[in-house]
């Protein structure tokens, strides 16, 4: 293992969001690397600083008091005694927060402007972070399955648009799962299959792809393949080499 | 429309989780008063939306909802030009210019001389001026203890960004300790 691959896992791993296989992997690296253990004894020490009570703040306890008794007057809705003014003032605070939130966030997405510049170049590299965290955690799915019946219903109400799933078992490919994953600032639903070793993530999107995205980008081993997928569009991230991903991506094409 | 008995169930998930929905909404807005009026109008915003829960992560879910009442009072406060940009003070006219523009109750000065007693005194201070971004992640994940996924829910951005923005919070953290609290070796 490189040490500049443990400085992607050394986080990974003080995070706890490596599987166990993933850390006594790079325990092994550990106990060679005078650098990562260094990076390591630097991250604990901070962390350690920081878990000191001062650092977390208590909420007070009228706070917690009166959000108790507003929850017990939103269940007993004959006991809300709120007059029409006070119901106007709260309609009105609540609009005015909403406003100025959407001024906020529009704001803060300026703010991130610099981070958007390269559009596309942020969504390969979204695709790739997503599938290697993927990779590194206990499990690459939240919703497990063999059985697309399965899968598809978990998306329901999570994401705008549920996928299409097809099962590629017979032809190899069985379907592992699904998880969602956020790209830019959406959420996109994520089907994840297996082919021997080898972890495939196809992320669904509604619409088109940026058009800068190109159909293949390459990264470290790892490619990313855009295509059509039934009446939406799909990113492909995986490992796999050429002839392999070739059938898989002829596989998607073939849904509908 | 929210159901009274989906109201509650997001109600109460809101109150079991309500120390970390205030200690996130304290470091971002920097005073008792301020973050308790943000996790009251937050407690308000959930219930009303309670229809909107699709039974994910609870606490990311409502750690949203209370991230985003704090920036809207971010952005009542730099409209009042009582806060504008807390770094850009801090380079023009150094640090004390940036200190007397953070907003002050007497709890907090309180807390600020209690704290400052500690040898954790530093590091307080460093964490209240590294920019918003870094900072929330950073009580995310150090002080919150969610993981990358819940982090990634709560600010809705992707998992990529919450360790990149990790990495580079812990770096600069370090370094302004490093630097033992030169404001300039800190902002590189």
């Amino acid at each position: 293992m490189s040490c500049e691959m443990s400085h992607y896992q050394l986080p990974l791993y003080f995070d706890g969001e490596l599987d166990r296989a993933g850390s006594r992997e790079f325990e092994q690296h550990l106990g060679n690397c005078h650098e990562c253990q260094q990076a390591l004894a630097r991250l604990e020490e901070l962390r350690g600083r920081l878990r000191d009570d001062s650092f977390r703040f208590h909420a007070p306890n009228a706070l917690r008091q009166k959000l108790q008794d507003e929850l017990a007057s939103a269940r007993t809705p004959q006991k809300q005694r709120l007059d029409t003014r006070a119901w106007m003032a709260l309609a009105a605070s609540w609009l005015i927060a909403v406003l100025v939130g959407g001024g906020a966030s529009a704001l803060w997405h300026r703010h991130q402007g610099s981070e958007r510049q390269q559009a596309s170049g942020q969504i390969a590299r979204d695709l790739f972070a997503s599938h290697w965290r993927a990779l590194a955690a206990v499990s690459p799915v939240d919703v497990v399955s063999t059985d697309r019946h399965t899968v598809k219903p978990w998306f329901a109400g999570k994401v705008a648009e549920s996928p299409i799933v097809d099962d590629f078992a017979a032809q190899g490919f069985p379907l592992v799962g699904g998880r969602i994953d956020y790209v830019g600032d959406t959420r996109v639903p994520t089907l994840v299959y297996r082919h021997g070793k080898h972890l495939i993530d196809v992320f669904v999107f509604p619409q088109p792809l940026p058009a800068s995205l190109p159909a293949t980008t390459r990264q470290q081993g790892y490619e990313i393949r855009t295509t059509r997928l039934g009446d939406g569009y799909a990113a492909v991230v995986t490992d796999m080499d050429e002839v392999e991903l070739g059938k898989f991506m002829h596989l998607l094409g073939g849904v509908r | 429309m929210a159901s009274t008995n989906q109201q509650g169930v997001v109600g109460e998930l809101a109150v079991a989780h309500l120390d970390a929905a205030y200690n996130l909404a304290r470091w971002l807005l920097g005073n008792e008063a301020d973050a308790t009026d943000a996790v009251q109008d937050a407690f308000v915003r959930a219930l009303r939306s309670a229809h909107t829960y699709a039974g994910d992560n609870a606490k990311a879910w409502w750690l949203a909802i209370v991230r985003n009442c704090c920036f809207s009072r971010l952005e009542v406060r730099r409209r009042d030009l009582r806060l504008v940009a807390i770094d850009q003070v801090a380079a023009e006219h150094g640090e004390d210019a940036a200190q007397r523009l953070l907003p002050r109750t007497e709890v907090d000065d309180v807390e600020y001389r209690a704290a400052a007693a500690q040898e954790s005194a530093k590091l307080h201070h460093q964490l209240r001026r590294l920019p918003a971004e870094f900072r929330e992640v950073l009580v995310l994940r150090e002080i919150e203890e969610l993981s990358y996924r819940e982090i990634a829910e709560a600010l809705g951005i992707p998992i990529g960004t919450v360790m990149s923005r990790l990495a580079r919070g812990r770096e600069k953290l370090a370094q302004a300790l490093a630097t033992n609290g030169d404001r300039h070796g800190a902002r590189t």
